[in-house]
């Protein structure tokens, strides 16, 4: 179960709510495989959702997609996504942790409670980015990344279809990189390769 | 948000033991320094306040530990769960003259509730006992109040009718002062006691334990001795429950239970 690469373990965090699964499936199709990092994607989601991501968007990517199981270690070249009616967490054994307290914003999976957990594991973060959605979660996670000097990524509120999540992100820190309309996936692939 | 690092997450749990004898360092560390953090923001204290605070001992450190060891639940979490208990386990178990089952980890009495709902819609609330145990005594003693909010009723309702529910959930309460209160009816057939699923020991034979989400706060050694426990709690073809996200993997149990659901986590003591 070790990391296949000799790199060490690196984090790409990816989080949204409304309006942003397009853009999720945008990215998905950028990504092929390998890829030297892993890739957390956290979406708000119901939690009577019963729609399991790894199926939906299956053809997108030819990368291992999983929802992990708690304790899972955390690999490169594969992508994850949250699960409903949980938050996860990211340990500083480089394993996933499920966690049902509180809702954060009304929201479990939160972005927050990833993006936190991740910035504190110790494991470096390639990038992290925020995009459309009408909640300030995240805002406070996305900061912390940048604080411990890791690049983040914020969507520009003017053109995501609801403005409020990164507006609220580039409003408690304003150092965060803007995606801009122009060049959008453009600049996204950049970071990513 | 007050956020703290995991080196003083280990002073607190040192600190913690010495106060009170309590020990944290078998818990799972990701979530227990996000409760910490919950805590201390909820509080408004930062960390050298709460080692401060909690140097008076007693009610201090003991309110800390109820805290960060609270569950969160609902009835009916989880609605296709209930469904298949009572399809699944029910018909087995109808054979038994009288049946024990063990809600561990119980909170504020959620689950247990819901299993005393289906045992009487099933018709087998009259042989049935539910215990139903948690560490926290300021949580049992909500649990024996047995009173939910409406905006909670709310939630338990939907999920109650998902879960294929024979009647309203409304049968089992009634609102006094915009607040819901479960039937005496109900919760006769549920005892609520303290139990420390890591550190008390095995106190009866059941046919029935669930234990959802419960263990995914504890770390791998933790988990493997709270297994043990529970294994040793279950008579033998009797069904052990675990939360969605989790299984028996890395439990050191596993070959004694055969899967009756992978997805919804049902399993069968056979040996």
């Amino acid at each position: 179960m070790k990391a296949q690469s000799d790199e060490p373990l690196s984090l790409v965090l990816l989080g949204g709510s409304s309006g942003s699964f397009t853009i999720f499936e945008e990215i998905l199709k950028i990504l092929k495989n390998p890829v030297p990092y892993a890739l957390v994607f956290i979406i708000h989601r119901r939690k009577d959702s019963t729609a399991v991501l790894p199926e939906i968007f299956r053809n997108k990517t030819n990368i291992a997609m999983k929802e992990p199981i708690h304790l899972e270690l955390v690999q490169p070249n594969h992508i994850y996504f949250g699960y409903p009616d949980y938050h996860l967490l990211i340990g500083p054994d480089g394993r996933f942790y499920y966690d049902c307290s509180e809702k954060d914003f009304f929201s479990r999976p939160s972005i927050d409670a990833t993006f936190i957990s991740a910035s504190l594991s110790g494991i470096p973060v390639k990038a992290a980015m925020l995009f459309s959605g009408s909640s300030a979660d995240g805002a406070f996670g996305i900061k912390l990344i940048a604080q411990k000097g890791f690049p983040t990524y914020v969507q520009d509120p003017a053109y995501a279809d609801s403005p409020r999540m990164p507006a609220e992100a580039i409003r408690q820190y304003d150092n965060h990189h803007v995606l801009l309309e122009k060049g959008f996936y453009k600049m996204i692939r950049e970071v990513l390769y | 948000m007050v956020i703290i690092e995991y080196s003083e997450l280990e002073m607190l749990i040192v600190r913690v033991r010495e106060i009170s004898g309590f020990d944290f360092s078998g818990y799972a560390k990701p979530s227990l320094l996000r409760s910490t953090s919950r805590y201390l923001t909820k509080h408004a204290m930062n960390l050298k306040e709460l080692f401060v605070y909690i140097e008076q001992g007693g009610r201090a450190v003991y309110d800390l530990i109820q805290e960060l060891t609270v569950n969160y639940s609902e009835m009916f979490r989880d609605p296709d769960y209930f469904k298949k208990v009572k399809t699944e386990v029910f018909n087995y178990l109808d054979s038994y003259p009288a049946l024990r089952f063990w809600v561990a980890g119980c909170a504020s009495g959620e689950e247990a509730f819901s299993m005393a709902i289906l045992l009487k819609e099933a018709g087998l609330q009259d042989k049935s006992l539910i215990y139903a145990t948690d560490l926290s005594n300021k949580v049992l003693t909500a649990a024996r109040e047995g009173v939910f909010t409406l905006g909670n009723i709310r939630t338990f309702s939907e999920n109650y009718l998902q879960a294929a529910g024979t009647g309203s959930l409304s049968d089992y309460y009634h609102v006094a002062y915009n607040r819901a209160v479960i039937a005496p009816e109900l919760r006769k057939n549920i005892i609520f006691s303290l139990h420390d699923l890591t550190g008390d020991g095995v106190f009866n034979e059941f046919q029935f334990i669930s234990c959802r989400n419960v263990m995914i706060y504890f770390s791998l050694e933790l988990r493997q001795k709270v297994f043990r426990l529970l294994y040793d709690s279950l008579s033998l073809l009797g069904f052990l429950c675990l939360g969605k996200r989790e299984t028996l993997r890395y439990s050191g149990i596993e070959q004694n239970f055969k899967i009756i659901d992978s997805e919804l986590n049902i399993y069968q003591k056979i040996k």
